[in-house]
Parts: structure tokens; C-alpha cells; sequence
């Protein structure tokens, strides 16, 4: 009982002593200073000064405009802050909704491999998926009617009403778009879908807009990442960022176990979010963009070749998915976290890093390597709900516990895996739980094809009321949900 | 159920072909049922498991029909799911033990097609097969767990106007229950019904009891075992069936009885009419016994799925073609239904089997009197005409009679009855002869 409590009581005077060293540095210095003068006395001070820009008025006023150089140099290098002013997530209609039994059904109707349909129906018992989640109107023919029309449409429908939800929310309007940033890896119709947003909204003639595809279901982060360095270049401008996943074209029609696990997963979802650097949107801002770190590790054949979109033998398309994938997302993760960390983790985590790295290096090989609790940089963490193996080996990794994970989980459950935007989602669970409170940092970590692992960290402005809209608002009150290993179907 | 080959069979076939284009989905109900929910099937609906339900109920070209596009009319059915969840579930049956209707929210399937006819001309063909190529000719199995149990069929015709097909398995309900299902479903096309009268009883499994040997002895039940082959829960097929229809008016059946004060009500007439014309085609047992049938529509019992039929078997001293038509049918009218009560001891508590036809078990008359077939309305607009036949009907035939739209003529207003026969092939033609020969119809 006295151990761990005295074990407690010195971890705790070690982090706060490391973490507010500058601080308590400074403010012995000030005291000591602000001592010295009040031994010197008030008069003397003034006369002091006086003397000295008399006789030394070169050195002053070359000191005054050093220091003034330094402050200016300093003000202005200072990135411009990118603040997040709020952000809206698609919620998918009742009619689009597909119960497990019914997508079992239709995969027996449309694949007639017994074996495949075996294998889904166990990768579906086992994925952490509820009976809510939806596909769009087109995989619910049998077969899926997967036209280009059909996915035009659902585009349509998921970005357009994440949208008008945005816009309603922050009354932004479509002349106040200066920059708009599309990301939506597997369809990538003529004219982009930004072009579509651009036509629909009516948005200026002068925008800067940018449409990614191909870039996996981390390419949320991108955009966002992309967003804030044009939010640098250009000043008092607001950033349209649109993260959607069309499912329509994307429906594999074979039996290679490896390309199937896609079908089982994936699910419609879109989010829009509105970034800003202009100073007047402090005030109302939800976040403020801290940190993203952009990890990417192409350059090892095995990661590049983890996620890959190929032919089967019978000439069907589909994204395999290799067995490294975890291994792969791991190692992706640590080389995340190892430039991260130094961003925002306390000095005390830092430095007992650093001392357990020097003496693996120095004194023992055998010494364990200090893995960082991130815990004490981040008081809500959104994984990307990947699947429940994604997530489960973050939790391991990270040693988080379980309520850390329970809005990846819940996200999974309601809403399934929605690529890009299912970090928003995430968000939204825990300000619809008003867990969200000011000052809490945010960590979204984005996982996808290339390999690669996308880390973006954000301050909260404000602390946040649940709102009665949004796609969690009907059904917040039933989570969380206890989501058994294998559902029995 | 197979049409057979005769003349009018030959246009059905190739009113078959004009019927193209079909496209299959799945609607489910808006919110998730829950985890493990099932349905007990009680031991009435179980010895309705081999017959279905098929109504094809036809909409002119209008406005309103052109305004319904496939989303208008399949957005209103997730919310009506809500109310009919156990539709859109499925059989289960471990081996050997009962089976029951899991709610899994599996859905309905629905089918969209395109007629190369105009419904004038479709509906211009007086075949009693016209409906087969509009509704889906379903059966569940053979794989139990995966076949849906009701099925919508969305038909457009060239000239605009809809036929809308609904297969209903007959263990989810009776007539009734799959009438009342489907024009809830046009309320919520309309807008939001209220729904403070409709409830959904949890069949319960009936305690066994024991009391019931006991009582006076009861009437058999009008039921015939059968053995299924194969998979599928369909009744085999031992002879060629065919179909006829033909409509009598009210007027008819009243000129037959003369100037009678009190008038034989249009069933019992017609089932007295037709008894008597298959008696005369020399079938001793259909000549002396036959089965009536008729279900529930009193609001007595308000539970929304439930089958809630009466029947029992007339037995007569000699042969129907020596009794006097108005006799017969006074007699068929004065005949007191069952409850069918006793069907408990035929099904095995555990197994549910064996498996059991009612309809055709006998020759069976089924009266559909007061059941709402004009009541579904798109938007307001009720069919023109409405089709109804059961399938999986035994090999003794069975007769529906059905209300009619009523129309007005220049005499005025005019009811009629449209009657749908189903017998072995040549007893269906030997039929037509004598009705037309004897009482003029055609």
C-alpha cells in the first residue's frame, strides 16, 4: 500500500518538475532580478538608465533595436493559426441502411462461391460492425447497378449534405470560399469532384481548389495538411475541406479472400470542415490546428505493396489487402510517433526516452526501450476505424484503455469503416458524449494505402455543448455498446 | 400451380415474354429490430406453411402513378417495416427441432419490370392467369434461411399505368393480415398514419394441455398430410392444376333464387352453384363432402399477424348433384365454422411436422368477403382491379370468392363477385361447360 503511493507521489513530483522546468527556471530568474532592483532602489534605477543613454546612447539604442528586430522577426515568422471553425459529418438515410442478414443474403444471390460467402460471413460476425450501417441505394440491387450515374449520384448526395450541414451551422457563405481542398480516393470522375462543388455552390471564379484521389483512407490528414500551408500563403482566408469515400464503383464481384474484405467494411460517409486563418474566427473556433505529422513509408516494397488495387485471376478489380498489413501499420505508427513525439509529448516523457535510448546505446543493449505514454499528451485520441484489428493494436501499443478507444469503436459499430471521414465522426462522438472540454488536445491518426500514417493534433478552443444535430444525435444515448467478438448470424 | 397448355394458357405464355427488364432489391425496416428476436410460429401457422398468397392489384395511368418514381414508393416502406418487422425476417429450423421466423430485418425482396402491353390491353385478356407473369411465383427453399417471405413486384405498363404483385407466405397471416399489411404501407405513401390501434402479438408457445382430450369430440379437421419433396416448402405436385375465373353480378344470383324474401347471401350461392356443377362431372367424395372456409375479420382479435381462419367440412347424405341449389346453399350458409381448435394434437409440439395442406385438402370454398382489396390507395387512387389466388392448393381444388370493385352502369350500380377456381386440368374444363351451359356464365 505505502509503495505504490510513494511510487505515485515520485512520478508525480518528476513530471512536474521536468514538464514546468522553463517556467520555474524563469521564475527564479525574475525573482532574483526583481530582488536586485529593489535593493538597488527605485532612484537609483532611473538614474541609472539615464546615465547610460547618455553616455552609451550607440550601444542602447542598438540594443533597443536589436531586441526589436528579434520581436518583429519573431512575430512574423510565426505560422499564421489554423483554426477549425467547425465541421459537419454525412448522416446516412434509413433507406440505405443494410442489416447483417441482408448483406449475407445479397452476397449469396450475387457470388455463388459458397467458400467466399462462408468467409464473409465470418469476417462480418468478427468486424465490430452494427446493424445500422448503410450503403448507398445502388449496392442494394442484386446485382449492385454500379453506373457511373449511380456514383455520381452518391457523391452527390453524401458531399452536398455534408455541406449544406456546414453551412448552416457556421452561415458560411459561397463567396467566402477562398481555398477548397477534395479528397475521395477510389472515384475521380471528369470534371473532379470538386469541380461538381464548385458548380453546385456556385462558388468564386478565383478559388483555389484541389481534388486528391488515390490517396487512401488517410487522405483526410492530407487535405487538412495541404489546407494549412495554403492557409500560410494566403491571408484572412477560409478553407473548404471536403473527406468523402464513394463505395458505388468499388463493389468486388470476385472470390479472392484477400480483395473481399473491403465489401464487408467499407461504408458511406462524408465530412466537410471549414478552416480558417482569419483572426475573427478565434472566437467562435472549436479547434486550433497544432501539429501534423505525415509519415509515409513507400520507399519499403512491402509497405507500398500492403494495400494494392489489382485484377483478380478471373479479371475481376479490387484493393488486396496483404497479411503485413498490421505489422506494416505498426512500424508506420512508431515512425510517426518518433516525430511526433518530440512535438508534443511533456519533457518528462522526452526525457526519460532519451535516457532510456542512451542507455541502450551506451550502457546496456539489454535495456527496454521506453515506449511514451501518450496519455500524458492527449486527452482524447480518434484512430482511424480501419477495422477492429486496427484498433485493438493501437490500443495494445499505445497502452490505452478502453473509454480512450470507445469512440473508434462506437464510430466502427454505427457507422462502419467510411475511410477518410470516419475520423470525424470519431470527433463528433466524443463532443456528443461532452467529453470535450477547453484546453483538451485531440490526436487523429489516419492510416491508409501507400503505406502511409498521418498524425494531426488539435487544441480545443472551447469546451463544447452536445448538439441535438449532427449523425450522432438520435442514437448518442445508446452508446456505448457492448460489441461481443462474434456476433452469431 | 404450372399452367397447363390450353388455348388461353398459350397467351399467358407469351404475356410472360412482354414482361421484362427485372431488377431485384432489398428494402428493410428503418430501425434496427434488436438482437435475437424471433417470431413463434403458432400450429395454425404452420399448417398454412405450404399455401402463398398472390395479389396483383392494378393502377391506372395518371398523374399520381407518374409521379411515383421506384424511391417514391420504396421510401415509405422502411418506416412501415417498423410496424411489419417479422416480414422481413426468415425461417429457422435447426434439425429437428420447430421452426420459427427469426427478425433479423433481412427485408422484402422487390422487383421492378416493364410490360410491353398497356394495361387496357392486359386487363382486356379475362384469363385467370394474366396475374402469374406480375407477381413472383416464389416458395421458400430450399434454403430456408435465406428465402424472404413476402415479396413486391412494381409492373409498369407501356401506356403508364402499374400493377403492383404481392406474394405473402401464408405462416406470417391470413388474407387479412396480408391486406391490412400491404394498405398500411399505401397510408404511409400518403403521409403518417397513426398507429395507436395496430398491435403485434408475441406468439407464445402453447403449453400443452391436457384438459383438452377431454372435451366432447371434435370435428376432424379439414386438413391432409402431405410429404414434401425436397427442400422447398411447397405442396407437391400430384396432378395438373389449372385456374379459371369469371365474374357473377349480385343481380344473377338473385334472379336464381326467384322471388325470395330473404336472399341467400352471394357465397354460400356460389359455392352452392359450383358444388353442385363439379358433382355433376361424377367425383364421388368431392360430390358428397367439401370444406369452407372463411377468415376473420372482426376486430375482436386486433393482433396484426395472426391466422385467424375458421374452417370445417360439410358432408352430405348423397350426392350434391341431387340437392336442390338453393338447399344446398342454405345448408352451406347455416354451417357453423370451428375454430379449429384441435389442430394442437396434429402438430407435434417439438418438430412442427408433420406438414399439412388445408386449402384443397377437400374441395374448399374460401370466402374473402370483407376483406379490403380496394384499400390500398397510391396517393389516393385506388386499382382498377385486384387479382387474388392462392398457391399451393391441393389436389381436391379449392374456389375464392372474391368482392368485386362494384361499378355503376346505366341500371345503376352494380356488385359483383369474381370467383377463382382452381382445379386439376380437366375437371376445370368440364366445369366451364356446365356453368355455361346451365346458368350462362361464361
Amino acid at each position: 500500500m505505502v509503495v505504490p503511493v510513494f511510487r505515485g507521489a515520485v512520478k508525480f513530483a518528476y513530471r512536474f518538475l521536468v514538464n514546468n522546468l522553463v517556467t520555474l527556471f524563469l521564475a527564479t530568474a525574475m525573482t532574483a532580478i526583481a530582488w536586485t532592483l529593489h535593493r538597488l532602489g527605485q532612484d537609483n534605477i532611473v538614474d541609472y538608465s539615464w546615465w547610460l543613454l547618455q553616455q552609451k546612447p550607440v550601444e542602447s539604442l542598438g540594443v533597443a533595436f536589436f531586441v526589436a528586430l528579434v520581436a518583429t522577426v519573431y512575430f512574423m515568422s510565426r505560422p499564421r493559426p489554423v483554426y477549425l471553425v467547425d465541421y459537419a459529418c454525412f448522416k446516412p438515410p434509413a433507406p440505405c441502411r443494410v442489416p447483417f442478414a441482408t448483406f449475407i443474403e445479397h452476397t449469396k444471390l450475387i457470388n455463388k462461391d459458397e467458400k467466399s460467402v462462408q468467409f464473409q460471413t465470418r469476417i462480418l460476425e468478427r468486424s465490430g460492425l452494427g446493424e445500422e450501417t448503410c450503403l448507398p441505394p445502388a449496392n442494394h440491387f442484386i446485382p449492385p447497378n454500379a453506373t457511373m450515374e449511380a456514383s455520381r449520384a452518391e457523391a452527390q448526395l453524401v458531399i452536398f449534405s455534408a455541406i449544406d450541414d456546414l453551412m448552416k451551422k457556421t452561415g458560411l457563405k459561397h463567396k467566402d470560399i477562398d481555398i477548397l481542398v477534395v479528397n475521395c480516393s477510389l472515384f475521380s470522375p471528369t470534371p473532379s469532384l470538386s469541380a461538381m462543388i464548385i458548380n453546385k455552390y456556385k462558388l468564386r471564379s478565383n478559388i483555389r481548389s484541389f481534388n486528391l484521389s488515390g490517396m487512401g483512407c488517410s487522405a483526410g490528414l492530407i487535405s487538412i495538411d495541404l489546407a494549412r500551408d495554403l492557409l500560410q500563403v494566403h491571408p484572412r482566408a477560409n478553407a473548404l475541406v471536403v473527406s468523402a469515400e464513394i463505395i458505388t464503383p468499388n463493389f468486388y464481384n470476385g472470390n479472392q479472400r484477400s480483395m473481399l474484405l473491403p465489401n464487408c467494411l467499407f461504408r458511406m460517409g462524408a465530412a466537410a470542415i471549414l478552416l480558417s486563418n482569419r483572426r475573427r474566427e478565434a472566437r467562435r473556433a472549436k479547434y486550433r490546428l497544432t501539429h501534423v505529422v505525415r509519415t509515409h513509408k513507400g520507399a519499403d516494397d512491402r509497405a507500398y505493396r500492403c494495400v494494392y488495387e489489382e485484377e483478380d485471376g478471373e479479371g475481376h478489380s479490387g484493393i488486396s489487402l496483404s497479411k503485413d498489413l498490421m505489422t506494416i501499420a505498426v512500424e508506420a505508427l512508431k515512425s510517426n510517433i518518433t516525430t511526433l513525439g518530440p512535438l508534443v509529448l511533456p519533457m518528462s516523457e522526452q526525457l526519460l526516452f532519451v535516457l532510456a535510448l542512451a542507455g541502450r546505446k551506451l550502457v546496456n543493449p539489454k535495456w527496454k526501450s521506453y515506449l511514451p505514454d501518450f496519455k500524458q499528451a492527449f486527452e482524447h485520441f480518434c484512430i482511424h476505424a480501419g477495422g477492429r484489428a486496427v484498433i485493438d493494436e493501437l490500443q495494445k501499443n499505445l497502452s490505452l484503455t478502453a473509454e480512450h478507444v470507445e469512440a473508434s469503436r462506437m464510430t466502427l459499430h454505427r457507422f462502419g469503416n467510411t475511410s477518410s471521414s470516419s475520423l470525424w465522426y470519431e470527433l463528433n462522438y466524443i463532443e456528443s458524449k461532452g467529453r470535450m472540454r477547453r484546453g483538451d488536445r485531440v490526436w487523429q491518426i489516419g492510416f491508409g494505402s501507400g503505406f502511409k500514417c498521418n498524425s494531426a493534433v488539435w487544441k480545443c478552443l472551447r469546451t463544447i455543448k452536445p448538439t441535438v444535430d449532427g449523425p450522432w444525435a438520435d442514437c448518442i444515448d445508446r452508446y456505448p455498446v457492448q460489441i461481443p467478438e462474434v456476433v452469431r448470424l | 400451380m404450372v399452367p397447363s397448355l390450353s388455348d388461353e394458357a398459350m397467351g399467358v405464355e407469351l404475356e410472360k415474354s412482354a414482361v421484362y427488364g427485372h431488377k431485384f432489391s432489398t428494402v428493410v425496416p428503418a430501425e434496427a429490430t434488436g438482437d435475437a428476436v424471433t417470431r413463434e410460429l403458432t400450429n395454425m401457422d404452420l399448417i398454412m406453411k405450404l399455401h402463398y398468397l398472390r395479389a396483383v392489384y392494378y393502377f391506372k395511368q395518371s398523374e399520381v402513378v407518374d409521379g411515383l418514381a421506384i424511391t417514391d414508393l420504396k421510401e415509405p416502406m422502411f418506416p412501415w417495416l417498423n410496424v411489419y418487422y417479422p416480414v422481413t425476417g426468415r425461417i429457422r429450423t435447426e434439425a429437428g427441432s420447430r421452426p420459427l421466423i427469426k427478425c433479423n430485418d433481412c427485408g422484402l425482396r422487390i422487383i421492378e419490370a416493364k410490360c410491353s402491353r398497356t394495361l387496357e390491353e392486359w386487363l382486356s385478356v379475362e384469363d385467370s392467369s394474366r396475374w402469374r407473369p406480375l407477381v413472383p411465383e416464389k416458395v421458400l427453399g430450399p434454403e430456408l434461411h435465406f428465402s424472404p417471405l413476402v415479396y413486391i413486384q412494381f409492373t409498369r405498363f407501356k401506356c403508364g399505368g402499374m400493377a403492383i404483385g404481392y406474394s405473402w407466405a401464408h405462416l406470417l397471416g391470413d388474407a387479412v393480415s396480408a391486406t391490412n399489411c400491404i394498405n398500411l404501407w399505401g397510408k404511409f405513401l400518403k403521409g403518417n398514419p397513426s398507429l395507436e390501434t395496430l398491435r403485434l402479438s408475441n406468439h407464445q408457445k402453447k403449453a400443452e394441455s391436457p384438459a383438452k382430450h377431454v372435451k366432447a369430440p371434435q370435428k376432424p379437421v379439414p386438413v391432409k398430410q402431405v410429404k414434401l419433396a425436397g427442400e422447398c416448402w411447397q405442396a407437391p405436385d400430384t396432378c395438373k392444376m389449372a385456374t379459371c375465373s369469371f365474374k357473377i353480378a349480385e343481380t344473377d344470383l338473385k334472379k336464381m333464387q326467384g322471388e325470395k324474401q330473404n336472399h341467400v347471401p352471394p357465397f354460400a350461392m356460389i359455392s352452392a352453384l359450383i358444388w353442385k356443377c363439379l358433382a355433376k362431372n361424377g367425383n364421388d367424395r368431392e360430390s358428397k363432402s367439401a370444406t369452407i372456409c372463411r377468415n376473420s375479420t372482426s376486430l375482436k382479435s386486433s393482433d396484426m399477424l395472426t391466422n385467424n381462419l375458421k374452417a370445417s367440412t360439410i358432408t352430405l347424405d348423397s350426392s350434391a348433384a341431387n340437392i336442390d341449389l338453393l338447399e344446398l346453399a342454405t345448408l352451406i350458409l347455416k354451417h357453423e365454422l370451428d375454430e379449429l381448435e384441435s389442430i394442437d394434437e396434429l402438430i407435434d409440439r417439438n418438430s412442427g411436422k408433420p406438414d399439412f395442406v388445408l386449402y384443397g385438402a377437400n374441395l374448399t370454398f374460401i370466402d374473402m368477403e370483407g376483406i379490403d382489396l380496394y384499400g390500398l390507395e397510391l396517393k389516393g387512387q385506388t386499382p382498377v382491379q385486384v387479382d387474388y389466388n392462392i398457391d399451393g392448393i391441393g389436389d381436391e381444388g379449392a374456389v375464392l370468392v372474391l368482392q368485386g370493385r362494384g361499378r355503376t352502369d346505366l341500371t345503376g350500380s352494380i356488385q359483383e363477385r369474381t370467383v377463382m377456381v382452381t382445379l386439376p386440368e380437366d375437371q376445370i374444363n368440364q366445369l366451364r361447360g356446365v356453368l355455361s351451359s346451365e346458368f350462362g356464365i361464361a
